[in-house]
């Protein structure tokens, strides 16, 4: 039976995982077994190299340093505090361990005997998916580590999925109703009718003899393409139905294929076999079979703000939007599919925004009314990453226009930027301290005047113009004429290819704010002001990474890709032999995104400065195991833009 | 002829637990042996009162540290059914509802057993050792004859040095609970006697780092 000595190490360890997930019988003999040792600042409890012992340790009191010796520096790796596991290589078998470990501070710490814990890995799969994957300290497992960490985040979270979202919570495979209603080429459309009344369903798939799906009829095209033209019943199908149809494959991710849909606005997508058209029809699926599983869904979002052209109206959708982001957050839906939705809505209110504008001033200026503009989302938006209503950073690029129009070009223009403004404000958007936006007049200018913007940016790489570098190189197009923005990639490109060493100071600028690991305890949290003693997860963690994604993609002339996390993953594939670092680094980019919006919305703010006591145990290790990357990838810049050797 | 013997005035043989304990007594430890390959057992007890003739021990409560660690598979926690329950020691040591009560042979052997080769570790360990020389004594043991270390005494010692003035010497502020203040250690169980071992064991091994500083390395100095 446990003793008062032995529940009092039970009381401390069951805070802390993985013991947190031990049974209370197989805790209490896991507490039996361990020693408590205390250590005097400065005193060593294992070298790199030495054979590792036979327990590993847990930090009752006190910090314990992590360190490594690079060509004779001292480099600390990490800070363990209360709670924290490491020396965990003892578990992996007799391997020399790789770091020192050095009381920071006076400690005590509990030493589990492997031993005793070997079992409790063979029972407890829990456990062994957290040492697996690198929860415990300086086990630098990271790097295959973070996808492996958000598979454990799912498992731990705990929440109860609601049925809403059950639809895509942990979906890989793809529910579309098969067999598929379906009629053939030839065949009319009484015929069609029939089946589809039999079946009970709105919509029929055309096949062709080889049952490769060639149209599709529904009870819209009925009514449109039938009933309204006066067209016989026995009118063959191909007459009315809509063709192509859009197809995809049947391994395809739930999240993407509903992505898809919503911003293609389908209302049906079909599955064949290998996913183009020409392969035979395996199901289909449709937005109706969507809504009704969820009331809150993106595309009903989109759609009411698309409808809509009131700003009020408009507002409210955008706060309701914002409940469903929780929503997603909260369910652990994959980033990339949250980042997209609310990127879409974003777009969608701005394009309605635009539209109202329009609709609002073009009739005053006649000469001009036609001509082409482009509005541009930049920074985080622009990169289709923005969460929460944040700051607003965006640009009006417009055709250039003749000298005697010049002025009424420009006119137009700032009204329409100002009106856009005034309706995103009221949509709960932030303004942006340095003006970065469309309705200030330096940031709405013809083609050519942008031109002259990066051209000045990328000649003379002073602190001012890489600052509007790294928000600016970001921008993408959301509404207009496309062709503009795509001028302006180009002649980006063009320029930068000319000064070649504009990258090299981008670089250097990129490594502006070095990784959180040299913090104390746990983070680098801000020294004073408004936020001290927290923890700024924009300035430490985000931007380092997407500084470092945007240099180095734009080494690589990649157009497109604005997304820090796609970012990666195409550098993945440009740099095989650096892939894992890259996918890393882009989970980690992830990982941050969330628990910043999850901050964000918990805290009604920008969830840029994170109190770490606020963050349970696991979130914490899980942020640390996330500024791995940071590192290395900060590295790699440094090695390829020679910034050793690269003056000031 | 034995007298004693024969008019039933002679003790009962000594149990062979008791036997086992003073031989190993015989063997002692060298003076040079270094502090951190010491064994130390570091115990509490929680009594009826404050008075050795008349008072009974209500629990018992142990761990071993040796090489500095503190060995929590080695702790110990024994309730001895109290003779006369002592109404007020109930209420400071809220001692009620059921215990897994030992009896007194029990309990001294599991002392005996874990003191061999150790040396004895207590906050004031003198009142705790006498307690358990009661418990002993009609089973014929008679003396605790290990070394003793108190850490009462190490405390102040490391604070004004081998030659202070026990009467300049505030004893309040060498109390457990203020020692334990003092060194950052969570004064969780106090008034059970395993809780109060505890936290001299966490007590002796951050004492002995100090020592280890200032010099005190051995045995001999540790003793000495």
């Amino acid at each position: 039976m446990a003793n008062v000595i032995v529940n009092r190490v039970i009381d401390f360890l069951k805070n802390f995982p993985p013991f947190s997930f031990l049974s209370a019988e197989l805790l209490a003999q896991v507490a039996q077994e361990v020693d408590l040792v205390y250590y005097e600042k400065g005193e060593f409890l294992f070298q790199k190299g030495e054979p590792a012992k036979s327990y590993f340790f847990v930090v009752k009191e006190g910090a314990i340093k992590l360190t490594d010796h690079i060509e004779e520096k001292e480099e600390t790796v990490e800070i363990c505090d209360e709670g924290d596991v490491f020396g965990v290589l003892a578990l992996l078998g007799k391997r020399p361990y790789i770091l020192d470990a050095i009381a920071d501070e006076p400690s005590l710490i509990i030493a589990v005997p492997v031993g005793i814990f070997e079992k409790v890995l063979e029972e407890n799969n829990k456990v062994s998916l957290y040492f697996a994957s690198g929860f415990a300290s300086g086990q630098v497992v990271v790097r295959s580590g973070l996808s492996q960490t958000q598979k454990v985040r799912a498992l731990f979270g705990g929440k109860a999925n609601h049925y809403g979202l059950m639809l895509f919570s942990g979906q890989t495979s793809i529910q579309y109703s098969h067999p598929v209603i379906h009629c053939h080429t030839g065949n009319n459309i009484a015929e069609a009718v029939e089946k589809m009344s039999r079946g009970k369903v709105g919509s029929i798939i055309i096949v062709d003899e080889n049952k490769h799906p060639r149209g599709i009829i529904t009870d819209k095209d009925l009514r449109n393409r039938l009933i309204a033209q006066n067209l016989p019943y026995d009118t063959p199908v191909e007459k009315i139905m809509s063709h192509p149809v859009v197809t995809a494959g049947k391994d395809l991710e739930f999240s993407q294929v509903y992505l898809n849909m919503v911003k293609h606005r389908l209302h049906h997508l079909v599955f064949t076999e290998d996913g183009s058209a020409d392969s035979p029809l395996l199901g289909i699926i449709s937005d109706h079979d969507i809504l009704l599983s969820q009331g809150n869904s993106p595309a009903v979002l989109i759609k009411a703000l698309q409808e809509s052209h009131d700003i009020h109206e408009l507002a409210k959708l955008r706060n309701q939007a914002e409940g469903m982001l929780k929503y997603f957050l909260e369910n652990e839906l994959a980033i990339d599919f949250i980042a997209g939705i609310l990127t879409e809505i974003n777009d969608t209110l701005i394009r309605q925004a635009i539209a109202m504008a329009r609709a609002r001033h073009e009739a005053n200026f006649p000469e001009v009314r036609d001509m082409q503009f482009c509005f541009l989302a930049l920074g985080s938006e622009g990169r289709g990453e923005q969460l929460l209503r944040t700051d607003l950073d965006n640009a009006i690029v417009y055709e250039d226009v003749s000298e005697e129009l010049k002025e009424k070009a420009q006119d137009y223009m700032h009204l329409l930027a100002r009106d856009v403004m005034d309706i995103l404000f009221a949509c709960g958007f932030l303004s942006c301290p340095a003006e970065m936006m469309a309705n200030n007049p330096r940031w709405c200018q013809p083609l050519s005047q942008w031109k002259d913007y990066f051209s000045q940016w990328i000649r003379e790489p002073d602190p001012q113009s890489l600052m509007m570098a790294t928000i600016f190189f970001d921008f993408r197009a959301v509404s207009g004429k496309q062709a503009l923005a795509e001028a302006l990639t180009q002649h980006v490109y063009e320029a930068i290819s000319q000064g070649k060493l504009f990258l090299n100071f981008f670089a250097k600028n990129a490594l502006l704010n070095p990784p959180p690991l040299g913090f104390f305890r746990n983070f680098m949290v801000e020294k004073s002001g408004k936020h001290a003693e927290k923890f700024d997860i924009k300035l430490r963690a985000m931007m380092p990474l997407a500084d470092a994604a945007r240099v180095l993609i734009l080494s690589h002339q990649v157009v497109g890709i604005n997304n820090t996390f796609k970012r990666y993953e195409k550098l993945a594939e440009l740099e095989p032999q650096q892939a894992a670092l890259y996918r890393d680094a882009g989970k980690a980019y992830e990982i941050f995104m969330r628990i910043r919006a999850l901050e964000g919305l918990s805290t009604d703010s920008s969830g840029r400065f994170i109190q770490p006591d606020s963050l349970s145990k696991l979130q914490r290790q899980l942020l640390k195991n996330a500024f791995f990357p940071i590192d290395e990838i900060q590295k790699i810049l440094k090695v390829r833009f020679q910034l050793d050797y690269f003056g000031n | 002829m034995d007298w004693k013997a024969l008019f039933g005035f002679a003790s009962l043989p000594k149990p062979e637990f008791i036997k086992m304990y003073e031989k190993s007594l015989e063997r002692k430890i060298p003076g040079s042996k270094p502090v951190s390959e010491l064994g130390f057992l570091v115990l509490d007890t929680e009594t009826t009162g404050l008075d050795t003739k008349r008072d009974h021990v209500l629990s018992y409560g142990a761990v071993q540290v040796n090489h500095n660690r503190i060995r929590v598979s080695t702790s110990r926690e024994l309730y001895l059914r109290p003779k006369k329950r002592n109404r007020e020691a109930i209420k400071v040591h809220g001692l009620v509802g059921e215990r897994p009560f030992v009896s007194r042979e029990q309990l001294i052997r599991s002392f005996l057993d874990d003191a061999q080769q150790k040396i004895l570790v207590g906050h004031h360990v003198g009142f705790d050792l006498a307690m358990m020389e009661r418990v002993g004594r009609s089973f014929g043991f008679r003396k605790v004859k290990n070394p003793a270390l108190d850490t009462y005494d190490l405390a102040v010692r490391l604070d004004k040095g081998k030659f202070y003035d026990p009467r300049a010497v505030v004893s309040r502020d060498y109390s457990l609970d203020q020692l334990c203040d003092r060194f950052g250690i969570a004064a969780d169980d106090r008034h059970t006697a395993a809780g109060d071992a505890f936290l001299t064991a966490q007590l002796l091994v951050k004492l002995l780092k100090i020592a280890d500083k200032k010099g005190i390395r051995t045995y001999g100095d540790l003793m000495g």
